[in-house]
C-alpha cells in the first residue's frame, strides 16, 4: 500500500475542507473526481506533504509523514503537480525540469538522462532548450508532467493535469499515467469525467470534504443507471451519487 | 572518400532499425549530453561544502543574489562611501543594513517564487533554502559593507557595529515577508524599522548614528533578531491553503 | 530542410536540428553498424557518432554528401570501440582456429597470447591496411564483399591482402623467416 489514509480531516479556521477521509491505495491510477471545493485540492496537499492534517493519521510510502526524516524520503520518491504551477520565465524546458529533479535529491549523475527521458515522454522534445517564457499553456502544463515524474516517482499526484491541453495530447498524457500506474499510485484529480473513464482503474468521488464513493468506473455508471443527469454513463453515475450524498 | 560515395546513393533505400537496437534509448543518452547544464566553478563549491547539488542549485539562483542585484548594492554603497567622506557621518553603516534588509527580502518566498507550492514539497525543503540563501545574502551584504565601510575610512568603533543592527533589520525584514507572503512588505517593514531605529537614536543621543553607535542597543538587537528568527520559524511551519 | 542545412543548424547549437538528423539517419546508420557489432554495442556507437555530429558539426563541407560524413563517423567510433576492447581478445580464437589448434589449455592459450602479439606486430602499424585487412577479415569474420565497402576498395584487393596479412602472420608464428617490419602496403 503506498497511500493509507484514515480519518483524515484538515479544518480552516470552521470550515472542514476535508472531512474524514478514509482511503487505500496501492499502485494504480486513481481518479479523484468532485464538484469545486469538495477538497480535492486539499487531499492532494496533505499526501504530497505541502499541509498537514488536523486530525487523522496519514501513511505515505509506508512511513509517517509528520516528522523530518521520513518526510524527506517520501518527498524523493514523490511527483506533484499543483493546481496552478507557476514558471521561471527565464529558465529553459530543461533546466526548470532539472532544477526539481535536483531539489528532490536526484544523485546528480542520473540527473541529465532522467530530465531528457522526462522531456521526450511528455512530447516536449523538440522545445528542450526553448526559454518556458516562449510556451503556451498546455506546454507548460506538459512541463509540469515533467517535473513531476522526472524523479520516477512511486506516488505521482496531479491536479488538473490536462488543463490547456489538446485532445491529442491527453490521449497521449492518458498512455502516461497507465504506463506509470504499473509500478506506482498515480491519483489524478479532474473534472474532465472522460479523463478518468480511459484511464484510471478506481474512481474516487468527493463532495463537500467526505468520500462519497470509491470503486471501478464501471461502478460508478452503475450507480447513474436509470437515474442522473448527464451526457456520458459516467456523468450520470456522477451527478446520481452526488445527488444521494446531498439528500 | 570512395566508401563515402558507394553509400550516399544507397542508404535511403537502407530500410528500418534492426529490431533489438532501441533507437528511443540511443537518442535519450544522445539528449542527455545534448541538454545537460554544466554547474560553474561556485555551484560546484557550494555543492561540496554544502553536501547537496539541490541546494547549491538554489543559492545559485536567488534573485537577490544575481549579478544585477549586487551591482546595485555595491553602487548604493560607493556612494555612501562618497557621502562618508563628504561629510564625515559613516553613511555606509547607515546605509547597509536596510540595503541588506531588501535583499533577504527578495531571496525566498511566495511572492518571489512562483512554484512557491511545488517547492514546499520538496525533499531539500523549503526552511533549508531559505535558511542558506538569508545567510548567504546577509553574508554577502556584510561582505561588501565591511570593504565599504574600511574604504570610507569611518573611525574604527563603527566598522563592526553596525553588523549587529543589521542583523536586526534583516531578520524584522524576513520575518515580515514570510507572514505577509510578500517580498515588498518585507523591504518596506526592514525599512520603517530602521527609520525607526535611527531616528529613535538620535532623539535619545542627538546622533544619527546613535542606532550603530551605541553599544547598549547591541542586547536588545539581538533579542529582536531571536524573535524575528522564531516568526520566521512559525511562519514557514505552518503552510497555509486556502481550499 | 535538407540534411546540409540541418547539419550547418547543428554546428550552431540548434538542438532540435540534431533531433531531426538523427530521426532520418540513425535508422541505417544503425543497420550497417548492426552488420559489425552486436546490438547492445551498436547503441553505444550510434550515441558516440551522434554526439561526434553535435560537435564536429562545423566540419562539415556541404559539397559531400551527408551521408557519407555520417557513416565516416560512424565507422571512426566503431574503430575506436574495437580497438578499447583490446586485440589479444578478439584475436586469439579467430588465429588459432585458422591454424587449427585448440586454445582449450590455460598454459598453452597463455603462450600463444605472447606469440599472437608478436605475430600481429608483424603486421605493421595498427590502422595500417594489412592489420586492418586481418582484423575485418579473420577476426570479424567478414564477408569479403563486406570488407570491400567498408574498406573502399575492389574485392580482389581485399582477397589479395588477406593472403599476405596471412603469409606474414604464419612466417612470423613458426620464427622461420624473420618477422618483417613495417609491412604495409
Amino acid at each position: 500500500m503506498n497511500v493509507e489514509l484514515t480519518e483524515l480531516t484538515r479544518k480552516f479556521g470552521r470550515t472542514r475542507a476535508v472531512a474524514g477521509v478514509t482511503l487505500e491505495a496501492g499502485p494504480g491510477v486513481f481518479g479523484l473526481l468532485g464538484p469545486n471545493g469538495a477538497g480535492k485540492t486539499s487531499l492532494l496537499r496533505m499526501m504530497a506533504t505541502v499541509l498537514p492534517p488536523t486530525s487523522g493519521t496519514l501513511r505515505l510510502l509506508g512511513r509517517d509523514p509528520g516528522s523530518y526524516g521520513p518526510r524527506r524520503e517520501i518527498r524523493r520518491r514523490l511527483g506533484y503537480l499543483p493546481q496552478s504551477l507557476g514558471y521561471y520565465p527565464g529558465f529553459t524546458v530543461a533546466e526548470f525540469v532539472e532544477y526539481f529533479a535536483l531539489l528532490k535529491d536526484m544523485p546528480p549523475g542520473r540527473v541529465p538522462r532522467a530530465v531528457a527521458a522526462a522531456i521526450e515522454h511528455v512530447g516536449l522534445g523538440d522545445r528542450a532548450r526553448a526559454k518556458l517564457r516562449t510556451l503556451s499553456g498546455g506546454m507548460l502544463r506538459r512541463v509540469g508532467i515533467a517535473q513531476a515524474i522526472v524523479n520516477e516517482p512511486e506516488l505521482l499526484l496531479l491536479d488538473e493535469p490536462t488543463a490547456g491541453l489538446d485532445p491529442e495530447q491527453r490521449v497521449a498524457f492518458r498512455a502516461l499515467l497507465r504506463e506509470f500506474g504499473k509500478r506506482a499510485t498515480v491519483i489524478v484529480s479532474t473534472h474532465l469525467v472522460e479523463d478518468v473513464a480511459a484511464a484510471c482503474t478506481e474512481v474516487t468521488l468527493m463532495d463537500a470534504g467526505r468520500l462519497v464513493f470509491h470503486g471501478t468506473p464501471g461502478e460508478l455508471i452503475a450507480q447513474g443507471e436509470g437515474h442522473g443527469v448527464g451526457d456520458a454513463p459516467l456523468e450520470r453515475g456522477y451527478s446520481a451519487v452526488l445527488a444521494a450524498a446531498r439528500s | 572518400m570512395t566508401g563515402g560515395e558507394e553509400l550516399a546513393g544507397g542508404y535511403r533505400g537502407a530500410g528500418p532499425a534492426p529490431g533489438d537496437v532501441d533507437l528511443d534509448r540511443v537518442w535519450l543518452g544522445v539528449a542527455a549530453q545534448v541538454w545537460r547544464r554544466r554547474p560553474g566553478p561556485v555551484e560546484r563549491a557550494a555543492a561540496r561544502l554544502l553536501r547537496s547539488p539541490g541546494l547549491a542549485r538554489a543559492l545559485v539562483t536567488t534573485p537577490s543574489l544575481l549579478l544585477a542585484w549586487v551591482i546595485a548594492t555595491v553602487v548604493i554603497l560607493i556612494a555612501g562611501i562618497g557621502f562618508t567622506v563628504g561629510t564625515g557621518t559613516p553613511w555606509v553603516a547607515l546605509v547597509a543594513p536596510p540595503v541588506a534588509a531588501a535583499g533577504i527580502a527578495y531571496a525566498y518566498g511566495p511572492g518571489i517564487d512562483p512554484a512557491w507550492e511545488l517547492s514546499q514539497s520538496m525533499a531539500v525543503s523549503d526552511r533549508m533554502v531559505l535558511l542558506a540563501r538569508a545567510l548567504a545574502v546577509f553574508g554577502l551584504n556584510a561582505a561588501l559593507g565591511l570593504a565599504a565601510a574600511a574604504a570610507s575610512g569611518a573611525a574604527a568603533a563603527v566598522t563592526f557595529g553596525w553588523l549587529v543592527p543589521m542583523t536586526a533589520v534583516c531578520a524584522l525584514a524576513l520575518a515580515a515577508a514570510t507572514v505577509t507572503r510578500s517580498p515588498n512588505v518585507g523591504v518596506a517593514a526592514g525599512a520603517a524599522g530602521w527609520a525607526i531605529a535611527v531616528l529613535a537614536g538620535q532623539a535619545a543621543d542627538g546622533r544619527f548614528t546613535a542606532a550603530v553607535t551605541d553599544s547598549e542597543f547591541v542586547l536588545p538587537y539581538l533579542a529582536f533578531a531571536a524573535c524575528c528568527g522564531v516568526v520566521v520559524l512559525l511562519a514557514t511551519r505552518i503552510p497555509r491553503g486556502t481550499s | 530542410m535538407d540534411d546540409d542545412a540541418l547539419i550547418a543548424a547543428v554546428a550552431h547549437g540548434d538542438d532540435t536540428a540534431l533531433r531531426e538528423l538523427f530521426s532520418r539517419h540513425a535508422p541505417w546508420l544503425a543497420g550497417r553498424l548492426r552488420a559489425v557489432l552486436p546490438a547492445a554495442e551498436v547503441e553505444d556507437v550510434l550515441q558516440e557518432t551522434f554526439l561526434g555530429v553535435w560537435r564536429g558539426a562545423a566540419g562539415y563541407r556541404p559539397e559531400g554528401s551527408a551521408g557519407g560524413w555520417l557513416w565516416g563517423i560512424a565507422r571512426r567510433q566503431a574503430a575506436l570501440w574495437l580497438r578499447r576492447r583490446g586485440p589479444a581478445e578478439l584475436l586469439l580464437p579467430a588465429l588459432l582456429a585458422a591454424d587449427g589448434r585448440d586454445p582449450g589449455d590455460p598454459a598453452e592459450a597463455a603462450l600463444s597470447r605472447a606469440e599472437l602479439a608478436r605475430a600481429v606486430r608483424a603486421l605493421g602499424p595498427e590502422g595500417g591496411t594489412a592489420r586492418e585487412t586481418w582484423r575485418l577479415v579473420y577476426v570479424e569474420d567478414k564477408s569479403v564483399a563486406e570488407v570491400a565497402r567498408l574498406m573502399g576498395v575492389s574485392v580482389g584487393t581485399v582477397k589479395s591482402r588477406a593472403h599476405r596479412a596471412r603469409r606474414l602472420m604464419r612466417a612470423a608464428l613458426r620464427h622461420h623467416q624473420p618477422a618483417r617490419e613495417g609491412g604495409g602496403q
